[in-house]
């Protein structure tokens, strides 16, 4: 295992990073998105909402990547492999985060909401002041788990030829026939990013605790 | 009102794919020129054809490419995925040729326009070295041998099987580099692939793996891959000359001489496979 080896891996590790970054802050925006359309209650934006999270749950996120890459060209949409693996990861992670963040929407105390109520806020600003800060606060570990999750599926998006650490760590095994040292690399690469992962997480949770006292 | 909405948004939808599609029929290889890239879809687990010597891509399809970019004054830009997406893609438009190569076969020619043949294929058995179980093709009878699954070496090992007194026990892999990788670790006996591929990995893991001669099934032949449609028939001719002129002036056998030790006589085309 040489130097410039582990280095061949560690820049397929950034594209790891950043390709699940990216998808993890887009994926949260959406799951913000469905979580409104879900507490409005209203059945126009309730529906597609539920059909959307059904749909990027129950379908394997690998079937997914497939069928942007190769299926949106048919109706004339022909996205690069990383635009496709941006928005696969995007779309899955939407549907899980707001699957974690209904369960904090479903504990924001009644008491809050009709104060705010009384108080005159309307149901936006109800939703953005009272209830997506305090579902937020209880789902945060959820959040932090959904992030490692989505960091270790993301070995999956070299099906629409991302070389992200695991593809790189499989090329180089064939070719060099040391598989243990590098794919030993490989796992402890993706540990430490995790564990910062983690780590920052518990960080966040601490001041975000604080902040609710 | 909300009619008449929706009744816009499918007019604007219809007007979108109608100026996509209207993009899309166009001339692939007066394209490629114009924006000066070349777009070619492989698998990089096809050694010696395609593959990543620690990080780098190289392989007889690399030096070709390249030298048809040269030519047609273009760059290559290499789109890797795994095979079994390979074609899907193509057919998808994500690039405008595949390199693979693949077996130039009956089933492929009926869907596929394959390009002039730029080496032999006819498939062959690999062991490992010393295994004196196996010393004719006809001896993996009743064992276990790996392949690379959706490939032509597949088919043709499974029509050899059923000639045979037992079934082959047929291992089907994702990839070739993960068949030789059992086969290395004693999962399978052998690995059947076209020749030029099995000759490089015993070559370059010497004393690991042997080739079993002679080659069983029919004779074939590699080429390259293109879609049968108008846009694309410009490129895949020009493709065709350019394989043809490399053979004649020696390029193609200079090619074969540098990554397969061995130079092969290839017809101009295979218009009628025997596989």
């Amino acid at each position: 295992m040489t130097l410039k080896l582990f280095t061949l891996l560690l820049e397929a590790a950034l594209k790891t990073l950043g390709i699940s970054l990216v998808s993890i802050a887009i994926g949260f925006v959406i799951a913000m998105l469905l979580s409104a359309a879900i507490q409005s209650g209203k059945s126009i934006y309730l529906l597609p909402a539920r059909l959307f999270i059904s749909f990027f749950r129950g379908v394997p996120l690998l079937v997914q990547l497939l069928l942007i890459y190769t299926l949106l060209p048919v109706i004339g949409i022909n996205v690069p492999g990383i635009v496709a693996a941006i928005v696969g990861l995007s779309l899955c992670t939407a549907a899980y985060q707001a699957e974690n963040l209904r369960g904090g929407f479903a504990s924001v105390p009644r008491g809050l909401v009709e104060a705010a109520d009384v108080a005159g806020f309307n149901g936006i600003q109800t939703f953005l002041r009272i209830r997506a800060p305090i579902a937020l606060r209880l789902t945060f570990p959820a959040l932090v788990n959904e992030a490692i999750m989505i960091l270790k599926a993301s070995s999956l998006v070299s099906v629409v030829g991302i070389i992200e650490i695991t593809k790189m760590a499989q090329d180089l095994a064939s070719s060099t026939y040391m598989p243990i040292p590098i794919f030993a690399s490989a796992a402890l690469i993706y540990f430490v990013i995790n564990s910062a992962i983690a780590l920052l997480g518990g960080y966040a949770e601490k001041s975000l605790k604080g902040a609710s006292a | 009102m909300l009619k008449r909405k929706l009744m816009k948004a499918v007019a604007a939808g219809a007007l979108l794919l109608a100026t996509s599609l209207s993009a899309h029929a166009e001339d692939v290889l007066a394209k490629a020129k114009a924006a000066g890239v070349l777009k070619v879809g492989t698998e990089t687990a096809f050694a010696p054809f395609d593959f990543i010597d620690a990080g780098e891509h190289k392989g007889l399809n690399v030096d070709f490419f390249e030298a048809l970019g040269k030519d047609l004054g273009v760059k290559i830009e290499w789109v890797e995925l795994p095979w079994d997406s390979v074609l899907p893609s193509l057919e998808a438009g994500k690039f405008d040729v595949v390199a693979g190569p693949a077996t130039i076969t009956k089933a492929r020619i009926a869907r596929y326009r394959m390009s002039a043949p730029v080496a032999e294929a006819s498939v062959a058995i690999l062991k490992k070295a010393g295994d004196s179980s196996i010393t004719k093709p006809e001896d993996i009878a009743g064992k276990a041998v790996g392949v690379g699954k959706a490939t032509a070496q597949l088919a043709q090992l499974q029509e050899y099987s059923a000639t045979l007194s037992e079934k082959v026990n047929v291992r089907e892999y994702v990839s070739f580099n993960d068949a030789y990788a059992d086969l290395a670790a004693g999962r399978v006996v052998a690995v059947a692939n076209s020749l030029p591929n099995i000759a490089f990995v015993a070559k370059q893991r010497n004393g690991m793996f042997e080739v079993v001669t002679p080659a069983f099934g029919k004779k074939t032949y590699f080429g390259f891959i293109g879609t049968k449609d108008d846009d694309h028939k410009a490129l895949l001719d020009y493709i065709d000359n350019e394989i043809i002129a490399m053979k004649k002036d020696g390029r193609l056998g200079k090619l074969q001489e540098k990554w397969f030790g061995t130079t092969f006589d290839t017809p101009d085309s295979v218009p009628d496979p025997a596989f």
